[in-house]
């Protein structure tokens, strides 16, 4: 869902079979927040796919419901926001068993920032000055981190925290997206030219961050030929 | 409070002048904690335009955006005279609470001396048990516990509520308490129920046990309003001296 740029979006709906795939939208780590589910709503047309939403902050359906609404669908999207508050409303409502039936299922689960540190063993919260480690719903193996170059606190964090033995793990730019099939990473993607994704770990008494190979999905300006 | 207001009764400020009147100072800091509704903008415009317009400092919390802007939660929560937290989801609102700490954080609040309030979803969250209706249909929830008992609300708004409490008491499945109208609010000092009041005319509450009582709330009157125009013009004057 960034600005003028839907190369990450198609490349989601891509992955699925149905040819108007079913997207369901979590904005529950942003507290769901109107403007954001309107924005998925913009991206997200159903033009191009049946789109839904599940607000649990202003919800009226019970929880049988929503495991039954999940399972129905080809992908669904947890938007950004706090980890922290992410993780403990789903435990709260039981969205974590809905989403690893939903996951068991076969259904393709994607998200942004919290909503791709969700899918992992463990990451760092993001508050500025106070970056703690904590445990995520644990289907992917590995740790992650997100906004990797962009703010520039994440990195030292990160090392820190992998030395101290949290398990090794992925580290993404904004506009780099990791795609696993079941707990191995399958290939890296990129909305954006320069973005950039890691492999990061512990190596003896250092921290290796290995860059991994990515595709860009957008056109890439034509080279010119040099005349013959 | 069992409903009631600014976000259920705007034209009607009985009861936030009333919280307000319970502060320890006279120009009291009170801060919204709107985490049961997810932040939602609507119930923080209203809070804004409802205590702007009165003689305190106003201000409020977002959880969801700390990221985005951080703030010493545990001294900004402490300076405070008054804590009051939104309706909306009881089980979102205890979720996002603990797992930032904010239990903990209000408790120390609590002791010493800030006064805790809040409507629906933010006054049971105080007690040991409330009935949410965040997954659907109504169920029993636990709370902070802060105060010993449960707590029921929105007795004649939402009336599928009460059976279903009466019957948990009943069962001995949470322990016996209140159950509050909207327009209701139940002032507790330490754990002892000090006064029940109310915004509106012919509201009730009722303690639920072994038997049930009814508690006559005594109706605020233009007399409990918080400050006057004056101390309003007063405060807004210096304000803006102050250059905020």
């Amino acid at each position: 869902m960034e600005p003028n740029n839907p190369l990450l979006d198609q490349y989601v709906l891509g992955l699925c079979r149905r040819k108007k795939p079913r997207v369901c939208f979590f904005p529950s780590a942003s507290g769901d927040a109107d403007h954001y589910v309107v924005r998925f709503y913009r991206h997200f047309s159903s033009d191009i796919c049946d789109p839904s939403h599940i607000s649990l902050f202003r919800r009226d359906c019970g929880p049988g419901k929503v495991r039954e609404h999940l399972l129905k669908q080809d992908l669904i999207y947890v938007g950004g926001g706090s980890i922290l508050s992410l993780l403990g409303v789903w435990r709260a409502h039981g969205i974590d068993e809905d989403l690893r039936a939903a996951w068991q299922a076969g259904v393709i689960l994607v998200g942004v920032s919290a909503g791709s540190l969700c899918w992992f063993h463990s990451g760092l919260t993001a508050y500025h000055h106070d970056a703690k480690p904590y445990q995520g719903l644990g289907f992917l193996s590995h740790s992650n981190a997100v906004h990797y170059e962009e703010e520039s606190d994440r990195r030292p964090a990160y090392h820190q925290a992998l030395r101290d033995g949290m398990p090794g793990g992925y580290a993404a730019s904004d506009g780099a997206a990791l795609h696993f099939i079941g707990d191995d990473l399958h290939r890296v993607v990129l909305s954006r030219p320069n973005a950039r994704a890691y492999r990061v770990e512990v190596a003896g008494e250092d921290v290796v961050e290995h860059p991994l190979e990515a595709t860009y999905l957008g056109e890439r300006p034509k080279l010119e030929l040099a005349a013959a | 409070m069992g409903g009631g207001g600014f976000t259920m009764e705007p034209e009607n400020p009985a009861l936030d002048d009333y919280v307000l009147s319970l502060a320890r100072r006279p120009v009291p800091k009170i801060c919204l904690l709107p985490t049961a509704s997810g932040d939602g903008e609507a119930q923080i415009r209203q809070f804004h335009a409802t205590f702007g317009a009165r003689a305190c400092d106003a201000m409020h919390i977002s959880l969801f955006r700390l990221g985005s802007r951080p703030i010493p939660l545990r001294e900004t929560l402490l300076g405070q005279d008054i804590v009051y937290v939104g309706g909306g989801s009881m089980l979102g609102l205890l979720a996002v609470w603990r797992a930032l700490g904010l239990d903990k954080i209000l408790r120390e609040c609590w002791e010493a001396g800030v006064v805790l309030a809040g409507l629906s979803a933010g006054a049971m969250c105080w007690f040991e048990w409330g009935v949410t209706k965040s997954m659907g249909a109504p169920a029993t929830s636990p709370g902070l516990g802060f105060l010993k008992g449960s707590l029921t609300v929105h007795m004649d708004g939402e009336p599928a509520r009460l059976p279903v409490y009466r019957a948990a008491v009943a069962d001995g499945s949470i322990p016996p308490g209140y159950a509050a109208d909207d327009g209701v609010g139940l002032l507790f000092r330490g754990e002892q129920l000090a006064e029940v009041v109310s915004s509106r005319p012919n509201r009730q509450a009722l303690r639920i046990g072994a038997q049930e009582e009814r508690l006559e709330p005594r109706l605020l009157t233009g007399s409990d309003r918080f400050g006057d125009e004056a101390d309003i013009a007063e405060f807004r004057a210096v304000r803006s001296l102050r250059g905020r």
